[in-house]
This record gives structure tokens, C-alpha cells and sequence, in this order.
């Protein structure tokens, strides 16, 4: 009899913990068979289908960095649920028991506390959150602007994804856009702190910087990361944070469809579209990053045999760009190879992770002489 | 009354430690401000012999305990004769090297004669009249200045290579006590000593990290770190692309998919500075980079840069630091 | 087996440390976490009690906080907590010491167990100081410890190499990292936790005033390192260059 009463007590706290669609699950599996994990080369222990089954019944065994904290949240297996169980949801509920009693691999608690400490997740200084500006000259956020620029910490500190920051800044610009940054006051969105379990500070996190854009007047949002962007929009409303919020991609395809944004100089080549889980899946934005690219003269845009709803995820979510995936369990490497296959000349992207994620891949598969990654905003600014 | 500043002369294989050397050099200085004598505890099988050396950097009187039962470092013995001694003596302070015998022998001294340790210092001063002493805390991102006011002896373990060792004076001899106390009962009971031809260090316990990368072009050329790393007891570590490319295992990765470390010294040869890295190793003290490219990140963190060819440069530098450690 | 484990809770590795208004180490903000070194002593606690079944007791000191890092010595399979309140701040590793080991020494203990060090005030001696005051013997420095009935023999990390050594028990061992990586807590075991005893003491319940306990070493003032310089590139042919850098190690950073 004990044993069954920690049977219900472990989907107890699964459920409190925002897990309740657990309970929905009807164990066909269709999930596990749509996992990236399970289609890598090197097969790989975690099945998401499993992990279900024993949450529910309260097994042990599945606490583990490989297992738990396997799971990059890339919706593949959500999309395709068919009771709709939003299971990214499921797995966070899972990790955060997990979480609220230390249970959290070693280099996330390194990012929980970096980001306790210096708001961001690479352990790097708060005071110089505004390094990534030099060259560009980005006024402060006031009132009087329409939208505020959040720049991803990833491309706030990182010396690769800040030319991100200042291309989407340059673009905007161009385009005649009022906007402004907050600075060092910033903090980091929390999508990774969330999805890591860290609840209490993820919401720490969320209510501070909904204070934050409140107390400058913020209304609207520009995001260089699918993550902040997807966060701001759906998880800030939870705690009252009401902001009109675009990735930058979108709202460049809106002015590019006003005539604000134009696109002019070539750039040749055969550039493949890598969908961010967070910008196509999550957030189903699918046409603004294709449009713009399209729009840009003499560009080739070819696509990734799945995309959009079937686009394989780069391994970088679910704060697993902070953990170590083996080699021949990489997403991001098949994703190389494909467009190696395709002779693509640039994989183009729009997530400061998956930049992160495909490049170390192209290295690691020695594609680095035939092939670059760029961010949709270096291709784009290379066009003005 | 209390008096005398003594100074635990810490040999291995009858050979006095370089931070005895360091440690007489400051216990001299604060011997003579309070106008006390500075007494070196050697202890050891067959190390008599090495008491004239420890006069020649400054000690006045040497106790010698030269028992069968000290040959090797025991927590007990070593614990059981040093206590007895300051009792006996009643000394004002004692220091110890931060090695790993100082520390365990420190710990179980100072409780026994029921006074404070400040463990791992990196400075020690005379102000007000009374020892003070400078402890990195948080992996060195703040520091502390401590005293032991009212018990004594004081007792401090200090860092190897941070307090500069004075010349030795030829011919200044000490006079030398020898200690006839036993070592008493040792609970301890070595069964066997492993004995490191290299001992490098652990990643994460290094003072010292030589680390390479993608430019280090294949596992063969990490042979020219390693060689560095010995010469500076340094532990050896790579970058992720390092380890991507299998040229070393996952356990020699630093950053932050792999390990988080903050060495003393990190030399990073070849090795670009991708976020991941620089977020796993940034917090180092002091940072060298060597890169053949100027605009590589790493160089935005480095404390020194050399833009050049790791290839000629690594094996230059293990021979200037041969030269400067000899 | 009747197995202690000493357990602190420390601020976790990225803390950023700044100083408050009466200049001491600012509390704020920081993460709080088990101390690495003791995951890895309660991990050896609870391999001793698998083998040779027994009771895993986690004792530590400090104010309501530190139930989080208790806690999660007991979701990983610790079986009771003890926290000690010593009713100050103003304490040293010989007051620590004092209160941990009256503290243990009215329990039932075969073997003690901690992290070799902390990595706050990195001062290793907590754990030798409560086996003197105990009297019995210390092994520090451990990464692998075999133990059966009545002895424990360890290996552990000796100035160049490393050494096996053998102790009668009850004894003190010292947890280092290399040979046993600390698990996860479970899921049962996290339910199972929030039933185990947690047991909140002053110091007047263990016999203790505050005299007894006074620190010896007292905090003058604490300070921060010297800002970074900005970054030097050495110049020059690369022999020339290698000389400049290592005399600037020596000199100037003063590392080497």
C-alpha cells in the first residue's frame, strides 16, 4: 500500500507543479517516434514516452542530466500529440520537482547562479551588458520611442552574436524605426531558467524586468532571440507583463511590406533556412524570416527536407546549449550535413542558440572553409 | 610567556619545500619586530641533516624530531609531536605551508591547542603589534584580513610562491634542539603511497591550466602544452572543439558544457573564446592568450596576448619558464 | 553503520561578490547551494549505507535557509537532518567545529563524513578540528573510501601522489571529488524527504553558551581584488616575446 501512495504523491506533485496534462497522455508513443533523439546517429536513452509513463506511476530512474534534462523543448513531439498535450509544459513541471530540491546538473546551477548574480547566464559582467554596441550608436530607451530593443544576453556577451545585435540595429535603423535599449538594468528574459525548472526564479526574473519595462514605459518589444521573444509573449502575461512583442524578423517583414525596409544590393549563393524551434514551432512564425530572404536580390533560398512544423531543432533549447551532447547525438550535425548534401554556401537562422549550436557543428565536421552561418540580419544588412 | 614564531619546515624525500624558504623569510621579519626568535620544527626520518639549511634562511633555533615514525606524513604523528611541542614551548605563532600535509596538520594542532587557523593566506603583516593576515575567500573574488587576537599560538597555513623567499646567508648557523618526544599512537596506517612521476593536477583544482584548441591541429601538438604544464605543475585542459574533434576526452574540456574553472594562471594556446569557453574560464585570475589571430576573442579577456604561432611559441615559453623556476 | 555527514551550504560558483554598507560579504542575490565538496560526502554516505545498510544523519549549521541544502541531502537518500542555529554571525571554524561535533557527539556515529573543503571560505580544517574534539582519527582528502565493519580504508590525495591508508572506525573522512560522482535526488525520494525528520536545535539544547563557542580569528576588514587591467598584447619575435611574457607572470601578475 506505501508504495502506491508514492505512486499518486509523485503525479501529485507533477500536476502542482503545472504537469496536469500528464495525465492526458494515452501512451501511443507517437511522441517518442518523433523525437530528434531517436533519430540520431548514436541512439540515445532518453524516450520521452517513458519518462511519461513513469512520472505518472512515480518510477524512479529517469533523474538524470542524459534523461530529464535530455528534452530541448523543440515542440516536435507537441505538434504531433494526438490529445494535444503541450509536453514541453510536462517536462518543465517534471524538472522543477526535480529542481526545488537542488536536483539540477551541475552547469545549469553555474547558469542559475550567474544569472542571479549578474543577469545573464555566461558568467560574464553585468556592467558591460552594452559591450556588444561598439560601431553603432543605439539610443536609450524613453517614452518617446515606440519600441524597445531587447538584446538576448547570448548576443549581448558573445563575441560572434553581438555582429547580430548591431546588424538588427543597423536594419532597424534603416528602416526608420524609433526604438531604444534599456542597458545594464537589463536582465535575462528567464526562458532557460523556466524551462530548467527554476521556477521561483524564473518568476523572480519575470517580475523584475515586467517592473523594469513598466517603470520606463515600455509598450512594445523587439527581440533578437526567438527565446526572449516567445517568453515576453506568452509567459509574461502570467504575471501581468503586457507587451506588444515581435521578433525582429517579423517586424522588419512588415515595414519591408510598407516600404520602409528596402533590399537592394545582391548577395548571391544558396543560402538553407535553419527554422529556430522557438520563432517556427512555438510561435509558428514560418513566413516573415522566408519573405525576407527572399527578398533580397540573387539570394537562392533552399529549404531543410523538414521545415516549418517538421524543421529538425539544433539541440541548443531547453537550456540544453549549457549542457554537453555527445558527439553523433548532435542535432545541429545532421542539420550541417544536409546542407553540406545541399550544397548550401550559408545556413541562415534567426536564434542567437542555434548559431551557437551550428557553428560548433560546422567546425567539428570541418564545413567551416565550404560553408558559413549567419543570422537573417547579416544577410539582410549585407542587402541595404 | 608566550614566544617564538615557528615555522613548520615541510620536507619530502629530505628535501626542504621552496615555502619553508618563503615562510622563514616572513617569520623573520615578524620575529623581529616583536623581538622573538624564529624557530623552524623540522621532523622526518634522516633529516637532521637539513637543519643548517634552514639556519642559512633565518631561523635561530631548529627543533629536530627525527623518528622512524615520521618517514611519512601521518595526520597523527606529525599532529601528536608538533602539539606536544608548542605546548611545551608555547610559541606566539606558528605558520605552515598550504600544501596538503600543512593543511591536515594545521587543522588538528590549532584544535588541539585550542587556538585559530587562517588557512590558505596570501599575505601576512605586522600591524598594531600583532599578526595579521591577507585569506583569498570565494575562489579569490574577495579577500579577507584576519587576526587571531587573544589565543595563541597564531596559526596560519600560506600559499606556496606568494611571499618572496629572501637569500640564504652562508654560514649563519641555528642552534639545533633535538626533540626526543615520541609520536605516540598514529591511527593512520599507511598501506600503500602512490607516488606521481607528473603530478598534474586535477581541472578544477589547478592553480595553473594550460589549455588548447582547435589551432592546436591535432592530438599529437598537445605534447607542447603538456610539456608546459609539467615545468609550471600545471594541469592540462582543451577547448570544446578541442574535444569535439576527439582529440582529447570530455573530461579535459573547460567551459561551460564542461568544466568551470578559476585558476591562478590560464594559458589558452589556440583556442578562439567562444562564449561557452570564456563563461567556463573567465573567472581565472590571470589569463594568457596565444593565437595566430588578432581579432579572437579570447584576446577580449586575456590579460596578456601573444599574436603569434603557438608551434613556436609554447616550447619557447616552457624554456623560459624552466629557466625562471630552476 | 550510524553514518554523519557535516554539510554546508555555501554561495554556488558564479556568485558575484560585492561588499554591503558595513563592508561585509553581501548576501543578496546569490544562489544558495549544498557545498559541492559535501554532495560528494553525502554520496559516500549513502554507498556506505547501501552496502552495509544503517542510517545516513546530515548535520549543519546555520539559520532557516539552509533546510533547502538539507533537504536535498535527504531527497538523495539521507534518512534524518539536524540544524544547528548558532545564534550569531560573528563565527569562526573553531566555533563550527565546537557546535558540530557536541552536536554529533550526543548521536550514535560510526563514521563522519564532510567536504574536504568549502568552496565560500575554503578554510579545510571544520572537518579535522571535530575529529580532534572527538578524538578520533581524520583521513582528509578522499576520493575513494572501501568501508566495512569497524575500519575504512581510503584513498586519498597526498603532496605528490596519493596514499592508502587504513583507519579504525569511528573516524573522520574527508570527501574530494575524482572517484564517485553525487547523484540526483528522485522523484520518491523527494516525497519520501518531505516526511523525513528535520530536526531545528539551538546551542543551549546541545549544552553549548555562546562563551564556549567565541571565535579565536576575528575578520579585520574584507576587501576586492584590484580591478582588471586592460588586456597587454606582449610584443615582439616570438623569443623575445616569450621571455617578456614569462617575466611579466612573474613579476608584474606575480602567478608564477
Amino acid at each position: 500500500m506505501s508504495e502506491l501512495m508514492v505512486f499518486d504523491e509523485v503525479r501529485e506533485a507533477i500536476v502542482m507543479s503545472g504537469g496536469e496534462e500528464i495525465q492526458k497522455c494515452m501512451q501511443c508513443g507517437v511522441c517518442a517516434g518523433s523525437c530528434p533523439w531517436g533519430r540520431m546517429e548514436e541512439k540515445s536513452e532518453f524516450n520521452i514516452r517513458a519518462m511519461f509513463h513513469m512520472g505518472r506511476l512515480g518510477y524512479d530512474g529517469y533523474e538524470s542530466d542524459d534523461y530529464l534534462f535530455a528534452c530541448t523543448t523543440c515542440n516536435q513531439c507537441a505538434v504531433r500529440c494526438p490529445r494535444g498535450i503541450k509536453i514541453p509544459d510536462v517536462v518543465r513541471a517534471m524538472r522543477s520537482v526535480i529542481a526545488e530540491t537542488g536536483g539540477i546538473p551541475k552547469n545549469l546551477k553555474a547558469v542559475l547562479g550567474s544569472i542571479n548574480s549578474q543577469g545573464n547566464p555566461w558568467s560574464q559582467e553585468r556592467g558591460e551588458r552594452t559591450a556588444w554596441m561598439k560601431g553603432v550608436e543605439v539610443p536609450e530607451y524613453t517614452p518617446d520611442k515606440e519600441y524597445l530593443l531587447f538584446v538576448c544576453c547570448t548576443s549581448a556577451y558573445d563575441g560572434r552574436s553581438q555582429k547580430v545585435a548591431r546588424s538588427v540595429v543597423e536594419l532597424l535603423q534603416a528602416a526608420g524605426v524609433s526604438f531604444g535599449i534599456i542597458g545594464v538594468e537589463e536582465q535575462c528574459c528567464g526562458e532557460s531558467v523556466r524551462k530548467i525548472g527554476a521556477e521561483e526564479d524564473f518568476t523572480r526574473l519575470a517580475e523584475y524586468n515586467i517592473g523594469l519595462y513598466n517603470k520606463k514605459g515600455v509598450k512594445k518589444i523587439i527581440t533578437t532571440s526567438p527565446h526572449c521573444y516567445y517568453t515576453f509573449k506568452n509567459e509574461y502575461p502570467e504575471f501581468g507583463g503586457e507587451f506588444e512583442v515581435y521578433h525582429y524578423t517579423q517586424l522588419l517583414d512588415e515595414l519591408m511590406a510598407h516600404g520602409k525596409l528596402k533590399l537592394s544590393k545582391p548577395v548571391g549563393g544558396k543560402v538553407i533556412y535553419h527554422e529556430p524551434c522557438y520563432l517556427g514551432r512555438h510561435s509558428k512564425a514560418f513566413d516573415a524570416p522566408r519573405n525576407l530572404m527572399s527578398s533580397v536580390p540573387e539570394l537562392q533560398l533552399v529549404e531543410f527536407e523538414g521545415n516549418k512544423d517538421n524543421s529538425l531543432c539544433c539541440s541548443g533549447g531547453g537550456a540544453r546549449i549549457w549542457m554537453e551532447t555527445r558527439a553523433g547525438q548532435r542535432f545541429s550535425d545532421v542539420k550541417i550535413k544536409e546542407a553540406a548534401e545541399k550544397e548550401a554556401q550559408v545556413v541562415a537562422t534567426a536564434c542567437p542558440y542555434c548559431i551557437v549550436m551550428l557553428e560548433d557543428s560546422l567546425k567539428n565536421l570541418n564545413k567551416d572553409d565550404v560553408m558559413t552561418v549567419k543570422d537573417i540580419s547579416e544577410i539582410l544588412r549585407e542587402s541595404l | 610567556m608566550a614566544k617564538g614564531i615557528w615555522v613548520f619546515a615541510e620536507q619530502r624525500d629530505e628535501e626542504i619545500k621552496k615555502v619553508t624558504y618563503e615562510l622563514l623569510s616572513a617569520g623573520r621579519k615578524a620575529a623581529d619586530a616583536l623581538g622573538e626568535e624564529l624557530c623552524a620544527v623540522l621532523m622526518g626520518r634522516g633529516v637532521g641533516s637539513l637543519a643548517g639549511k634552514l639556519g642559512e634562511y633565518g631561523a635561530d633555533k631548529v627543533y629536530v624530531a627525527d623518528v622512524d615514525a615520521l618517514e611519512n606524513y601521518t595526520t597523527d604523528a606529525y599532529t601528536n609531536v608538533l602539539a606536544d611541542l608548542a605546548k611545551e614551548h608555547q610559541p606566539t605563532a606558528i605558520l605552515l605551508a598550504c600544501s596538503v600535509a600543512g593543511r591536515d596538520l594545521a587543522a588538528q594542532v590549532a584544535q588541539r591547542l585550542g587556538t585559530g587557523l587562517m588557512t590558505d593566506c596570501t599575505d601576512i603583516a605586522m600591524e598594531d603589534g600583532q599578526l595579521v593576515f591577507t585569506r583569498p575567500i570565494y575562489a579569490g573574488k574577495a579577500f579577507v584580513k584576519a587576526a587571531c587576537p587573544q589565543a595563541r599560538p597564531v596559526m596560519a597555513t600560506i600559499r606556496p610562491n606568494v611571499l618572496a623567499a629572501d637569500a640564504p646567508q652562508a654560514g649563519r648557523a641555528a642552534e639545533t634542539v633535538t626533540v626526543s618526544a615520541g609520536a605516540g599512537d598514529i591511527r593512520q596506517v599507511i598501506k600503500e603511497i602512490i607516488k606521481q612521476i607528473s603530478t598534474r593536477p586535477e581541472l578544477t583544482e589547478a592553480d595553473i591550466i594550460v589549455s588548447g584548441g582547435r589551432g592546436m591541429k591535432g592530438p599529437e601538438n598537445f605534447a607542447i602544452l603538456e610539456e608546459l604544464a609539467d615545468v609550471l605543475g600545471a594541469a592540462v585542459g582543451a577547448s570544446r572543439a578541442a574535444v569535439d574533434a576527439g582529440w582529447l576526452s570530455h573530461s579535459f574540456q573547460v567551459g561551460q558544457t564542461g568544466k568551470t574553472v578559476s585558476p591562478v594562471l590560464y594559458i589558452a594556446c589556440g583556442i578562439s573564446g567562444a562564449i561557452q569557453h570564456l563563461a567556463g574560464m573567465s573567472s581565472s585570475k590571470c589569463i594568457v592568450a596565444i593565437n595566430k589571430d588578432p581579432e579572437a576573442n579570447i584576446f577580449k579577456v586575456a590579460d596578456y596576448g601573444i599574436v603569434g604561432d603557438l608551434f613556436e611559441i609554447v616550447p619557447l615559453l616552457k624554456e623560459e619558464m624552466k629557466k625562471l623556476l630552476a | 553503520m550510524k553514518i554523519v555527514v557535516l554539510m554546508k551550504q555555501v554561495f554556488d560558483t558564479e556568485a558575484k561578490i560585492t561588499l554591503d554598507g558595513s563592508g561585509k560579504i553581501n548576501k543578496q542575490g546569490v544562489s544558495l547551494v549544498m557545498n559541492p565538496y559535501d554532495e560528494y560526502a553525502v554520496e559516500l554516505g549513502l554507498r556506505i549505507k547501501e552496502k552495509l545498510k544503517g542510517e545516513v544523519t546530515v548535520v549543519s549549521l546555520g539559520g532557516d535557509e539552509v533546510q533547502s541544502a538539507l533537504r536535498q541531502a535527504l531527497a538523495m537518500g539521507a534518512d534524518k537532518a539536524v540544524l544547528v542555529d548558532p545564534g550569531t554571525e560573528e563565527i569562526d571554524e573553531f566555533t563550527t567545529a565546537t557546535i558540530l561535533a557536541k552536536a554529533v557527539g550526543g548521536m550514535e556515529y560510526d563514521i563522519i563524513l564532510g567536504g574536504f573543503k568549502a568552496i565560500d571560505d575554503g578554510s579545510v580544517q571544520v572537518c579535522g578540528r571535530v575529529a580532534e574534539i572527538l578524538g578520533v582519527p581524520v583521513v582528509n582528502v578522499v576520493t575513494q573510501a572501501e568501508v566495512e565493519e569497524g575500519k575504512a580504508v581510503a584513498t586519498c590525495d597526498i603532496d605528490g601522489g596519493s596514499a592508502v591508508i587504513e583507519v579504525s572506525l569511528p573516524a573522520v573522512l574527508t570527501a574530494q571529488k575524482g572517484g564517485i560522482e553525487p547523484r540526483y535526488p528522485s522523484m520518491k525520494g523527494i516525497m519520501q524527504a518531505k516526511k523525513k525528520p528535520m530536526q531545528k536545535i539551538g546551542l543551549a539544547e546541545i549544552g553549548l553558551d555562546a562563551a564556549q563557542v567565541a571565535p579565536k580569528v576575528k575578520a579585520l576588514n574584507f576587501f576586492m581584488p584590484a580591478a582588471r587591467a586592460a588586456g597587454k598584447t606582449v610584443p615582439g619575435e616570438p623569443a623575445e616575446a616569450a621571455r617578456e611574457l614569462a617575466r611579466l607572470l612573474r613579476e608584474e601578475a606575480k602567478v608564477i
